[in-house]
């Protein structure tokens, strides 16, 4: 019991990381780092290659003036920033300020609603706790294709009492989207918690903490590296959503950017891939600025964990 | 304690709901107020309209609001989405009150109940016959039609300065001029795409249904038997000499036309903007058969709501401002295709182009708007891409596969 | 150490949850406060089902939170809200709608069938002119046309059928004046336009001439209705042939000698539409490939993304690798895309002649990617991988972020190689914590229609079927078809709900047995 508390408790205290991996990685011999490291960076090159094919397709693509986004294997054959400026008119940064909005807003309550719930799934034991679990996971699995309908109506009647929950409102959307806050992320989150010791909060209980304190103060702490991958997948789930999205959102300046993005394309006849491909390389930019932002908290764990081993 | 918990939520309650009911009526009262005083609130029209249109159709608009001083909000929405939403959303008084949509929804939009006659009085011979026809079904008009659609031959006439006669002249022109492909028609790989390849099918005397007297459609398949059998042979033969492929899809034809690699291809008046830079004519689509080949013609237009609480301001828009030579010619320069207006068509006629498919459209033929067409599309183009591409080794049989399929589908 | 921390915090105690109760108060009564709020506008509005709903959830959260019984639902509640209201209610209402014969032509409801059947059958009487039209109104404020006809003014109402009215002024064609009426602004009309396009006014007192109706209010035509519907008796008749109809079971007017009109509504049809789905003998042969295909592409999928994830993750999860960031960073990037736009961008990298795949990497090469049976469903698996490893690569890495260092500690004591670290720590472990993200990982697969319909369209079809389906297809992509949402048949979203609910069952207790063998695992871990 001793044991996991302290080390859990040297988690918590991230002092100083850093300083003893400089060190290892100065000492080791060639010999050595290929034989633990430099391979490492013979697969990483070859995923990165493998991940980032396709899209340097798009990123010719949104440089091309005139080029179709199949239609050209000559990648870079002509450069230009037509594409980007041609954005300007449209209404692609009204899109991208939607997106930011309902993807955070809705990030924020996942992580938050999808974390209560998997700390109670995990630390209480109650009447219905198995069956609650399954039937979250199972009720995720139902066929969304259809779901449209029922959504489309349900906003309806929920538009006539309530004008911000109804139809054509980021707020609406917002709220179906948190319709799917438990589930998979509770999952997610639950296993996650389960490998936190619950010897920590009985401890933490002997000493007077309240349930409401052990998770707010010890337990959230601890399993920040897992709150930053839901909130990630989250916030990506809702930026490439757009089945729901354009059924809710009806004016154009209400638009998410997967919906602007694909009403681009959508007609054959008349897509504008360039202006498409440009967009698509923009609207990247969110998702990996956030992950650059998150993964100092995703590897935390990891580094607090390394310095001690 | 318990009962301070009460108290002190009790209270928090009662404060915050007398905010809202001090708050809430007010508001109603002076919505009510501001509608009262000003007549734009009197009414406002919702029009569905797609991208390529939304300009235009808002030009429109604001001539009328400037007039009538009604509100017209303009919704942009996809093309392809509007028809699935439209029909969803009509039934349950949400939907706009007009809506962009092409002639071939019709049928379905009829056996739905969303869609409402629109009376054009004396300005239905003002149209192109064959647009309002388009919209006709059992006598009565559906639709205001403001464009007309259809593909034709275009032509380089740097690599080939005579319109084709034939089909056999075309590919001997193409072959003449040394580029990559003697001609160009798009297909959606294996999926096909009947609608491009329909000329050449029509040239064969082997239409999809069996039309009327009136020029409407019954659903009577006609696309089989001895005619439709020659087509599929003819098919399988062009496949295999690799005149006709179906990895040429639309974006490769575009991209190779606008680079030189083809003196032809056939497309319709939205492929013209990528070629800007070529010397262009536009011209009839050479028939392989002995018949003419026969494009199909689509007709876009705008459709009233059944639901529609502001019928009468839709049909005054529609009738009385949407049909005037500017709005038709406004449509057809934000999407290139001819309008269905006969002044506003002349008028776009002066660009040759424009005249040229204009020309072919008028001897070509509508597409069918009955609800059986949906079931004929998916195994139609199928199989005219696997004897395309060889993988149906007998094409005969493959055609008449084909039609016994869509006969079961069709019930 | 610990002890001497939770000192701290026990002393500062008190004054946390004095605060915290607070903050609770402070929500509580928000809550209350928006949820009164809500209950009044529906209230107002009438909404029954909704004040039910909400005066049902305000009531269950202020229990929730001031009883010292329902510790676990306070954690709870918030997402369970959320959940009811925007996924279970869906789900229950796709329920209710497999029981419907909702579809085309069948499309809303009797009053409104009604309402377009009597609009597409009213016909303008043949070579009437167009009358130039005024609404005017009586002193008891009765709607009437004011016409001209043939340079003469006429007047009528619903009632009174159309008389001269000698002592109009017209101008520019248009009444603009008649003694004993008032001429109505555009405003006015505009206010009463349900009144005004619906009323028609009798040519004359025969009714077989027909009555004048407008739909712009400027311009009349004489109409004649060819359907009557007899609100008593609830019976269309055919005014040029006398044919009655009654409306039957189906939701349409069904005339003596079996005759449908073509307007129909929506009614419950019971079981019909579970029989449909399991009764066409078209789809009997494709189905039995389409459930294996389903199958194996949802295993597959989830086996080789989290393979990959997996092994990537744990290749970056060496702290003294120079360059994690990047390498993270832009393997995230194929999850940044939008997904149809990644189907639709490998469906064009894929084109056996002209693909970038063919051309460039393979030299010219020409692989049918996409039109060959197996290589298409290669092809749809290597698109998957690409698609979703980056988001195991994700769970996989916070997964070994959680994984206990000491256990490896003691690994490294007892000589265990790294093979073997693997097999019997990293991977249990990993699999414990990611088990129900992988089963959803499945049943999302098991429905995985954008990527389908984008990448292949379900092609290459099947040779030897009858029906629009093919080697790629899936459930639900069949189901699509069968229902007519593709556009191929009628859309019947009666039949669709039937089969997306037959399929919610089948991955339902499939993830349910599957989730049970997880939970035995775990205990044993």
């Amino acid at each position: 019991m001793t044991t996991s508390t302290d080390r859990a408790g040297s988690r918590r205290g991230t002092a100083a990381p850093g300083t003893g991996q400089q060190v290892l990685r100065h000492r080791m011999k060639p010999g050595r780092w290929a034989r633990e490291l430099g391979w490492r960076h013979v697969v990483g090159v070859l995923a990165v290659l493998y991940a980032v094919f396709p899209i340097v397709y798009v990123v010719s693509a949104s440089l091309s003036p005139t080029g179709t986004l199949t239609g050209s294997n000559e990648l870079f054959a002509q450069v230009s920033g037509v594409n980007y400026a041609e954005l300007g008119d449209t209404k692609f940064w009204t899109w991208m300020g939607n997106t930011l909005v309902i993807g955070v807003a809705t990030a924020v309550g996942t992580v938050l609603m999808g974390a209560a719930a998997a700390y109670a799934f995990s630390r209480f034991r109650f009447a219905g706790r198995r069956l609650g679990l399954t039937s979250l996971l199972i009720i995720q699995m139902f066929p969304q294709m259809l779901a449209f309908v029922a959504i489309f109506l349900l906003l309806i009647s929920l538009g006539e009492v309530v004008p911000a929950l109804g139809l054509n409102s980021k707020l609406a959307l917002i709220c179906v989207y948190l319709g799917g806050a438990l589930g998979v992320n509770t999952f997610l989150m639950y296993g996650f918690f389960n490998t936190v010791p619950r010897e920590l909060d009985e401890a933490a209980k002997i000493d007077g903490a309240s349930h409401a304190q052990v998770y707010w103060t010890i337990i959230l702490r601890l399993v920040t590296p897992i709150l930053a991958v839901v909130a990630l997948l989250s916030f990506i789930s809702t930026f490439g959503e757009f089945i729901i999205a354009r059924v809710v959102l009806q004016s154009e300046s209400n638009w998410t950017l997967a919906v602007g993005l694909y009403g681009w394309v959508s007609s054959l006849l008349e897509a504008n891939w360039g202006l498409f491909a440009a967009g698509a390389v923009l609207s990247a930019i969110p998702v990996l600025a956030l992950f650059l932002f998150l993964q100092k908290y995703i590897v935390g764990g990891l580094t607090a964990g390394s310095v001690k081993g | 304690m318990r009962r301070s918990i009460l108290l002190a939520s009790a209270l928090a309650t009662t404060l915050a709901l007398t905010a809202c009911g001090s708050g809430e009526p007010s508001g109603d009262s002076s919505a009510d107020a501001d509608a009262s005083a000003k007549p734009s609130a009197l009414g406002s029209l919702t029009v569905w309209v797609d991208e390529t249109r939304e300009a235009a159709v808002t030009t429109a608009a604001e001539a009328y609001e400037a007039e009538s001083g009604v509100d017209v909000e303009i919704v942009q929405k996809n093309f392809e989405d509007i028809r699935a939403d439209f029909l969803a959303q009509v039934p349950t008084g949400e939907g706009p009150d007009i809506t962009v949509g092409a002639h071939d929804w019709l049928g379905e939009f009829t056996a739905n109940g969303v869609v409402a006659p629109i009376e054009l009085g004396d300005k239905a011979g003002d149209f192109i016959p064959v647009s309002v026809q388009a919209f006709t079904q059992d006598g009565q008009v559906y639709g205001l039609p403001y464009a007309i659609e259809n593909i034709a031959l275009i032509r380089n006439t740097e690599l080939a300065p005579e319109a084709p006669k034939t089909y056999d002249d075309m590919v001997a022109a193409g072959k003449k001029a040394g580029t990559k492909f003697p001609f160009l028609i798009q297909s959606d790989g294996d999926k096909g795409d009947p609608y491009t390849y329909y000329p050449f099918q029509t040239s064969f005397g082997a239409p999809v249904f069996e039309q009327n007297d009136d020029g409407s459609y019954r659903p009577e398949l006609a696309l089989g038997g001895e005619n439709g059998e020659a087509f599929a042979t003819w098919l399988g033969e062009q496949g295999d000499e690799g005149n006709l492929s179906i990895d040429i899809s639309y974006d490769i034809a575009v991209e190779a036309f606008a680079k030189g690699q083809s003196p032809f291809v056939i497309g319709g008046p939205w492929m013209l903007e990528q070629f800007k830079d070529l010397d262009l004519a536009v011209d009839p689509i050479p028939a392989p058969g002995d018949q003419p080949a026969q494009p199909f013609v689509g007709v876009q237009g705008f459709y009233v709501s059944a639901q529609s609480k502001n019928a009468l301001l839709a049909n005054d828009f529609l009738v009385n401002y949407m049909s005037t030579p500017e709005a038709q010619t406004a449509l057809f320069e934000a999407g290139g295709r001819p309008p269905a207006l006969v002044e506003a068509a002349d008028a776009a006629s002066e660009d040759p182009l424009v005249a040229g498919f204009r020309e072919v459209g008028a001897s070509a033929v509508p597409m069918p708007s009955i609800p059986e067409m949906g079931s004929v599309w998916s195994f139609w183009g199928v199989t005219e891409a696997s004897i395309i591409s060889g993988k149906a080794d007998d094409p005969v049989k493959a055609w008449n596969k084909m039609v016994s399929d869509i006969e079961g589908a069709l019930g | 150490m610990s002890r001497a921390r939770y000192k701290g915090a026990e002393a500062g105690s008190g004054t946390f949850s004095g605060a915290g109760f607070a903050v609770k108060l402070v929500l509580i009564a928000l809550v209350d406060a928006l949820g009164v709020f809500g209950v009044l506008a529906a209230w107002r509005a009438g909404s029954w089902g909704i004040l039910a709903a909400m005066v049902a959830l305000l009531v269950a959260a202020n229990w929730v939170y001031f009883t010292k019984r329902a510790l676990p639902l306070k954690y709870i509640l918030p997402g369970l809200a959320f959940l009811l209201v925007y996924q279970v209610y869906v789900v229950g209402y796709t329920g209710y709608v497999a029981f419907t014969n909702y579809g085309d032509g069948h499309n809303s409801t009797k009053e409104q069938a009604v309402d377009a059947l009597l609009v597409q059958n009213e016909r303008r009487v043949e070579g009437s002119p167009a009358l130039p039209l005024t609404v005017v109104e009586d002193g008891d404020g009765e709607l009437g046309f004011a016409v001209v006809e043939d340079g003469a003014a006429e007047v009528g109402t619903a009632e009174e059928p159309l008389v001269a009215a000698p002592d109009a002024t017209i101008d520019a064609g248009a009444v603009t004046e008649v003694p004993g009426w008032t001429v109505l602004d555009r405003a006015t009309v505009l206010q009463r336009q349900d009144e005004v396009t619906t009323l028609r006014v009798p040519v004359s007192d025969d009714a077989a001439d027909g009555s004048v109706r407008t739909q712009d209010a400027r311009t009349g035509y004489v109409f004649q209705p060819v359907l009557e519907y007899d609100e008593a008796a609830d019976t269309m008749t055919d005014t040029s042939t006398g044919v009655v109809y009654t409306p039957n079971d189906d939701g349409q007017f069904e005339s003596a000698d079996g005759e449908t009109l073509p307007v129909g509504w929506r009614v419950t049809v019971g079981f019909e539409n579970f029989a449909t789905a399991f009764g066409d003998e078209r789809y009997a042969g494709p189905f039995v490939k389409i459930l294996l295909w389903t199958f194996a592409f949802a295993v597959l999928s989830v086996v080789t993304t989290f393979a990959l994830g997996m092994f990537l993750a744990m290749v970056f999860n060496d702290p003294r690798l120079r360059g994690r960031k990047v390498y993270r960073t832009l393997m995230i990037l194929p999850y940044a895309m939008p997904g149809f736009l990644a189907a639709l961008l490998w469906s064009g990298m894929l084109n056996k002649s002209f693909g970038v795949i063919n051309q460039v990497l393979l030299g010219g090469a020409a692989i049918p990617w996409l039109t060959d049976p197996w290589l298409a469903k290669l092809s749809v698996l290597g698109v998957n991988l690409w698609l979703g490893f980056p988001y195991m690569f994700l769970i996989c890495t916070g997964a070994l972020q959680s994984l206990p260092g000491d256990v490896y500690e003691a690994a490294r004591i007892d000589g265990a190689g790294k093979w073997r670290t693997w097999r019997s720590i990293t991977m249990p472990l990993l699999l414990v914590a990611t088990a129900p993200l992988l089963i959803s990982s499945f049943a999302f697969n098991f429905n995985n229609f954008t990527l389908i319909k984008m990448l292949t369209g379900g092609g290459p079809r099947f040779d030897d079927a009858s029906v629009p389906l093919g080697h790629t297809d899936i459930l639900i992509s069949m189901v699509y078809n069968v229902s007519g949402l593709d556009g191929s048949a009628p859309r019947d979203y009666g039949l669709a709900s039937a089969l997306s609910i037959v399929i919610f069952v089948v991955v339902g207790v499939i993830s349910a047995i599957a989730f049970r063998q997880t939970r035995k695992l775990e205990e044993l871990s």
